[in-house]
């Protein structure tokens, strides 16, 4: 990946952030995210080259770096480029990696594995206590 | 497990062990009739599989090359994966969720229901619901499918209150927890769902239904199945009189091999089975076999699909408990007043957030994606599945300019949408909404279809020869110990998902055959 600078990673972790913002998430998830992004274009040329360049022209559409501008004008930049296969290819990465990273989930709320945990059936499958407990069968004679 | 030798020729070779292969094998089995399941995908057991939706997706899913085109979504949003369907043993029936609604008497009739709708291609099937209930009956039994024969109902998980009350407060009274066909309390040797939340993902515990944990087993008990995993079937063989003679099947070496059959029976699911019988070209049956109607591939069905999300500011915490333990039937009602033919279902439907990120907004990024995904917890949802026109040009074909590892074209799947899929869908997510929001939802999410689960229609059943691809009991119109055994009989769709229709028409079609075995000696 020598082809990629330190800079490069900064860039991509900031477009990352600016693309998919959540203000409760830590750097570490957009990290990982980025290392993904790496890895998958590692082995394919063509999207390495565009997105080489890519990260490159981003530094370019303003006065400052990409990295170094404020969340609303690089949101700008962004969408001025959302067509650009660089983008689409890092966000078809992207929306993988970042979701299926665990830290993530635990932010989000979501549990994962629970078989070996002996599932939900005694640990809140049917803990909603904010409306009323609902029919579960059709009654014929009403309906 | 049996063995069979490559030349016995008196065995009945089923391609493909999902809902239809399993089911069928096991009932012929059962009738004493030696059976080879050829299967393309691995042997994955419980233990195999993982509670965690992508590492479960890369493991089962169909994800060997297809090719799509059409003005369907799809063709955008998922262009090389039109499916969403299983390569292993027990097909989809691994990743199937369980629903077993009936369809209805107006349903197999939609010719006469409907009589002319522009640019579909209706046809009336040749049976019945009356013809068919009996074997809906067994098929329930079979599957344990709750509220029925006995067979308690689910517990009402959270995903399923927010989606009960809701629909109560817009007025729908037909709503329950099934039928589903998972163990509310052990049945059938199997145990009761432990509430884990997987069973698009194999479902460990075997609580689900499926063929590989329910019929297959059955069918070795009696020592007449020889299931071959990893074998992928590439071509069916005929004589000079036009009769099916033997199965040429690539194994996990990828060495071509040929067992001889005298019934050949295709069940790999409504995309693999076309592409099979188009694949089996010859000088006798230029076009494909069985195809000198052209119907083989045509009148490709997906039902017409979106899902719903309900946020509230409140946690529901879907993902805990069974997937899709909840259906609405009020829309499933015959009444062409709402502007459409065809009615749907609701169903409850829960996405961990790696899947609900790829799927609830396809392609999009930024503050507005993210918000979707921030209130993940406090996320309700509900799937539509509702009954798709057939269209003689929505169809499979061979893609010879692409090819799978074998070197076989790849299936091109190509489906534009009726304006009726687009009315109902657009009632449909209505609706939805309307429901969600009658308990406080603060927003909610239209999210387009996902790579289709149910796939119907490509050689599908008629009366007359002309019209479709099998007759009344499957069997190849054309090649008289071909039978076609899985949902590309469908005729038509309806509302309901397809499983316990496969399962149905499996056990009527293994009857016949071994009646036939009877008739003329085994």
């Amino acid at each position: 990946m020598t082809l990629l600078t330190d800079h490069d990673t900064v860039t991509l972790v900031r477009l990352l952030k600016m693309a998919y913002p959540h203000e409760a998430f830590p750097d570490g998830p957009y990290e990982r995210t980025a290392q993904a992004v790496l890895a998958a274009v590692a082995g394919a040329p063509r999207q390495l080259a565009q997105l080489i360049q890519g990260l490159h022209d981003l530094d370019e559409l303003r006065e400052v770096p990409f990295a170094e501008l404020d969340d609303d004008t690089a949101l700008t930049v962004l969408r001025g480029i959302h067509e650009a296969a660089f983008f689409k290819n890092v966000r078809g990465v992207a929306v993988v990696a970042l979701y299926d990273d665990h830290e993530v989930w635990d932010l989000l709320g979501y549990e994962g594995p629970s078989f070996d945990k002996g599932g939900y059936v005694d640990r809140g499958f049917n803990d909603l206590d904010w409306l009323p407990e609902p029919k579960i069968s059709i009654e014929e004679a009403s309906a | 497990m049996s063995r069979f030798d490559a030349d016995d020729d008196d065995v009945v070779v089923v391609v493909g062990s999902g809902a239809g292969g399993g089911t069928l094998a096991n009932e012929l089995c059962q009738r004493g009739i030696r059976t080879v399941v050829l299967e393309a995908g691995p042997h994955l057991t419980g233990k195999d599989y993982h509670n965690d939706e992508w590492q479960a997706f890369s493991q089962m899913a169909w994800t060997d090359p297809r090719t799509t085109s059409g003005s369907w979504r799809l063709a955008t949003d998922f262009p090389t994966l039109p499916a969403w369907i299983v390569k292993a043993v027990g097909g989809t029936t691994t990743h199937w969720a369980g629903a077993t609604p009936r369809f209805k008497e107006h349903e197999f009739r939609i010719r006469s229901t409907y009589s002319d709708i522009d640019g579909a291609s209706l046809l009336d099937w040749p049976i019945t619901l009356t013809e068919l209930e009996p074997y809906y009956d067994q098929a329930e039994v079979k599957m344990g499918s709750s509220h029925l024969h006995g067979r308690p109902p689910l517990p009402a998980n959270n995903n399923y209150k927010v989606f009960a009350n809701g629909a109560e407060r817009v007025g729908y009274r037909r709503y329950a927890t099934g039928p589903y066909a998972t163990n509310a309390e052990p049945y059938d040797d199997r145990p009761a769902t432990v509430q884990d939340g997987f069973n698009f993902q194999g479902d460990k515990g075997g609580s689900k239904w499926s063929t590989l944990v329910a019929e297959l087993p059955k069918a070795e008990k009696t020592g007449k199945l020889d299931l071959r995993p990893d074998s992928h079937a590439v071509q069916i063989l005929h004589d000079t009189r036009g009769r099916a003679t033997a199965v040429l099947y690539t194994d996990s070496e990828g060495t071509l091999r040929r067992q001889r059959a005298r019934v050949v029976c295709v069940a790999g699911n409504s995309i693999e089975t076309p592409r099979l019988l188009l694949l089996s070209a010859s000088a006798l049956f230029p076009a494909g076999l069985g195809n000198s109607s052209g119907q083989v591939g045509r009148n490709y069905m997906r039902h017409t699909t979106a899902t719903v999300w309900g946020q509230y500011d409140q946690p529901v915490r879907m993902y805990r408990g069974e997937t899709m333990a909840g259906c609405i039937q009020d829309e499933s009602r015959l009444d062409t007043s709402r502007g459409f033919a065809g009615g749907y279902y609701m169903q409850t439907i829960a996405l961990g957030p790696a899947f609900f990120a790829s799927f609830v907004a396809p392609g999009t990024w930024g503050p507005d994606f993210t918000s979707h995904m921030d209130a993940y917890r406090d996320t309700a949802g509900m799937w539509i599945v509702g009954e798709d026109m057939p269209q003689a040009d929505n169809r499979v074909t061979l893609n010879d300019g692409v090819l799978d590892q074998h070197g076989l074209p790849v299936a091109n799947v190509h489906f534009d949408d009726h304006p009726n899929d687009v009315a109902m869908r657009e009632h449909a997510q209505r609706q939805g909404q309307a429901v969600y929001e009658a308990v406080g939802a603060k927003r909610t999410i239209v999210t387009p279809p996902y790579p289709s689960t149910h796939n119907l229609g490509t050689c599908r059943m008629s009366e007359r020869p002309v019209d479709g691809v099998v007759d009344r009991h499957g069997r190849a119109h054309d090649v008289p110990n071909l039978f076609v055994s899985d949902g590309s009989q469908f005729t038509s769709g309806a509302a309901a998902n397809p499983t316990l229709t496969i399962v149905a028409l499996a056990i009527r079609q293994a009857e016949y055959i071994a009646g036939e075995y009877r008739r003329q000696g085994a």
